[in-house]
């Protein structure tokens, strides 16, 4: 990779293979959770902090600043926006995600990666062909099933760290010792310094993580075959849509049976909803899933994250109440 | 009940009348809309402008038939064509306005509290925490299908999921696609016919009574529309007489109306008396608002006013769109849509912002920050610049348009007084 060639992304419904078969080398932006204060002059402060933390971070960088957004939510539109004012000189895209999983959701986004390759050939020159993106797709399929492998045995911030390292990011996980009471964690985005920490402090062991930097990137297979690049981009869409949702979907039933599913194979006792602040797509979903798992009977603590997690301390109690509870 | 158009005293009437033995049972019989129909036609009710008249018949009628049942009743947020769903016989009932009539009516903390102990955070819009409280409560009417466009915020299709489980109703979301693309126009037609063949199912509209409905609800919109560019003529004028802070409540009938005799009357009458009606007769300092007010105070209003200072243009009460082809309904209503300055990227909003602050020739502008409004404050720092740029001072005021709990008057005015002062 050279710094040229690194570009930046941010959401899970980002088209890996397509950036990769493009020649460029994506990478995750997980931000500075310490820093977010930093970006209050640009963006709202009650705006997502892992949108503000990857601005802070990113303006305190040396360029390029290369960058892939999706509009998967206010928040990264508008992060989107600034960058895009800042970094003038740099590749920040912007593409399109549909909120429905149906058939006009599938051509939406087929037609967007349509768009985004033709973008990407006025780029970079290179002629992006079914057989590039196929390949590329296949050692993504290769990545995600050995991030699986891998992550066996791994529980809590060491299962978060492996994942985010197969993200892009570069540390070397360590494997956790602790014991607890089994629990999925549910949420968008978490750092591995925080919340997640104090979860095993107060016994509890995360044994699956849903959250977007967490097991849910690796949890659906997007790739598809096909010498045809209008065919295979219609099917990847289609699988990119059929992927283990997150709350800004339309289908909420299917998330949820996904969760309890997944509660059940890994006979978790709980489940943790924590999420990132002023993220709405989170906001609005809490009370449809406490209805529902207490339908299902699975006991629910929810926690709150600013990203930087200076008061994890004082979760603590909480969480080890709730884990005497199950 | 929708705030716009209502003159106080009949607020007033109606609040000791009615608001503190409100209850679901009483906004569902018919002997409350008789009354409050009753009450808007009376002398109590003065609207500054006719138009507000019309409007405000316009509404109730609405808001009682939708609760009364007379109609299929669609939930629609704020960019959803109210032609497309006046065409096809339905009755469009935006929540947000809703919200907004409830806060003006001092009624939003009851139910955005409500809201939040049902498990909805404090950090989001406080439109729909009270939409939500309302609907829970039992004080919306239930819908018979919710539509939502994903723009302009998250906060209404995810909302609105919430309330479709509620009431055991659909909810359609619309995607509208990233302006620009080619297919974009064609992707977001095909989505609107499909809903509105949803609509036309429960109306009971064959294919040609259905485009007959939407091809007559887009010639009343056009007629709307023709009047309304108008009426923008007219506001260019240094002494026009309509002040945005009452312009302000004609978003309901920009959103709600339009495809209605009430929306092409509306503008008409509107048109007619500001042509009539003469200037205000001082000069005063020129600003532009953006984004939405407090509903439930005239505060800031007060300090323009005691600074003279008015405001000449809102962010969301002007035409962006041209006229359309009744014959071809949905691509027209696409082409509304879809090029709306709320779509896409921010350079679009700045780009009509920055267009109505020169043709109003405004001396500054306010940004009012509604908390938990990510679309629009996440873009604020951004428009400020742009608006600075052209040497437009521009003052972003933190504040919530529905909760007046979380409205701070004095830090408000310190900031606000400020401000004024430095534009003179
Ligand atoms: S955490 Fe929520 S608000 Fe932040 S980027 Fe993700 S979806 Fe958007
Ligand atoms: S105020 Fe903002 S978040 Fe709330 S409904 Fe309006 S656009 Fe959406």
């Amino acid at each position: 990779m050279t710094p040229e060639n690194k570009i930046s992304w941010f959401c899970t419904y980002t088209p890996l293979e397509i950036l990769d078969a493009a020649g460029w080398h994506p990478v995750r932006h997980f931000g500075d959770p310490d820093l977010l204060e930093s970006a209050d002059e640009m963006l709202h402060p009650a705006i997502c902090p892992y949108a503000r933390a990857c601005l802070s971070q990113e303006l305190r960088q040396e360029g390029p600043h290369h960058a892939f957004f999706v509009n998967s939510c206010d928040a990264m539109r508008r992060l989107y926006d600034v960058w895009k004012e800042e970094f003038q000189q740099d590749f920040v895209y912007l593409m399109d995600l549909p909120r429905n999983e149906g058939v006009w959701g599938r051509k939406l986004l087929a037609e967007e990666f349509r768009h985004l390759i033709g973008v990407l050939e006025d780029h970079s020159g290179v002629k992006i062909t079914a057989q590039l993106i196929q390949a590329a797709g296949m050692a993504r399929e290769e990545a995600r099933l050995a991030y699986l492998e891998s992550a066996k045995g791994l529980k809590g911030r060491a299962r978060l760290e492996a994942a985010m390292r197969f993200q892009g990011g570069t540390e070397q996980p360590e494997p956790s010792s602790r014991k607890g009471r089994p629990v999925v964690l549910t949420g968008n985005l978490l750092n591995p310094t925080g919340i997640i920490t104090s979860l095993e402090q107060a016994g509890a062991m995360v044994v699956w993580m849903d959250l977007c930097n967490g097991d849910r990137s690796f949890a659906s297979s997007t790739y598809v075959e096909g010498d045809d690049l209008a065919r295979l981009l219609d099917a990847m869409a289609a699988r990119y849509l059929e992927k283990h949702p997150c709350a800004r979907m339309q289908d909420k039933g299917r998330h949820y049976q996904l969760l309890v599913d997944r509660v059940r194979s890994e006979g978790a006792q709980g489940v943790i909803y924590a999420s990132l602040k002023f993220c709405d797509s989170y906001l609005y979903d809490f009370p449809l899933l406490e209805e529902r798992l207490k339908q299902e009977g699975i006991p629910l603590l929810r926690l709150e994250s600013d990203y930087g997690d200076g008061h994890v301390g004082q979760l603590l109690t909480r969480v080890e109440a709730f884990i005497e509870m199950i | 009940m929708p705030e716009h158009g209502a003159h106080r005293e009949l607020k007033e009437e109606v609040k000791d009348r009615f608001l503190d033995k409100l209850s679901p049972s009483m906004v569902r019989s018919k002997l409350f809309w008789a009354s409050v129909e009753r009450l808007s036609r009376s002398r109590l009710n003065r609207p500054q402008w006719k138009a507000d008249r019309v409007s405000l018949a316009h509404f109730l009628r609405n808001t009682r038939d939708a609760y009364l049942k007379r109609a299929p009743v669609v939930w629609t947020n704020l960019l959803v064509p109210s032609e497309l769903v006046i065409g096809l016989g339905c009755i469009p009932f935006y929540p947000e306005m809703a919200a907004a009539a409830v806060a003006a009516a001092g009624l939003a903390p009851r139910f955005i509290d409500r809201a939040i102990e049902i498990g909805f955070s404090s950090d989001g819009c406080s439109y729909h925490r009270c939409l939500l409280g309302c609907a829970i409560e039992g004080f919306l009417p239930e819908p018979d299908l919710l539509i939502s466009l994903n723009y302009p915020c998250d906060s209404a299709p995810l909302s609105f999921g919430y309330a479709a489980g509620l009431f055991n109703a659909e909810q359609v979301i619309i995607d509208i696609p990233m302006p620009g693309r080619p297919s974009s126009r064609a992707l977001l037609a095909a989505q609107l016919e499909e809903v509105a063949m949803k609509m036309a199912g429960l109306s009971g509209l064959k294919e040609e009574e259905m485009m007959r409905g939407l091809a007559e609800s887009i010639e009343l919109s056009n007629q709307a529309l023709g009047y309304l560019c108008k009426v923008e003529e007219l506001r260019k004028r240094d002494d026009c007489m309509l002040d945005g802070k009452d312009a302000m409540g004609n978003i309901s009938v920009l959103s709600g109306c339009l495809g209605s005799q009430a929306g092409a009357e509306f503008y008409r009458l509107l048109l007619h008396e500001l042509e009539e009606r003469g200037s205000v007769g001082e000069d005063s300092k020129r600003l532009m608002w953006m984004h939405l007010k407090p509903w439930y105070s005239q505060a800031i209003f007060d300090v323009l006013d005691r600074h003279g200072v008015r405001v000449v243009c809102e962010e969301y009460t002007h035409s962006c769109w041209e006229a359309m082809d009744a014959g071809d309904p949905f691509n027209s209503l696409a082409a509304k849509v879809g090029n709306h300055f709320l779509v896409g990227p921010l350079e679009r909003r700045a780009s009509h912002l920055v267009r109505l602050a020169d043709n109003y020739r405004v001396d500054g502008a306010i940004h009012y920050n509604h908390w938990g409004c990510r679309q629009s404050c996440g873009g604020a720092v951004h428009i400020k610049r742009e608006l600075r740029r052209r040497g437009i001072p521009t003052l972003l005021l933190d504040g919530d348009c529905v909760d007046h709990r979380e409205y701070q008057e004095g830090q408000i005015s310190t900031r606000l007084e400020a401000f004024l002062e430095s534009l003179n």
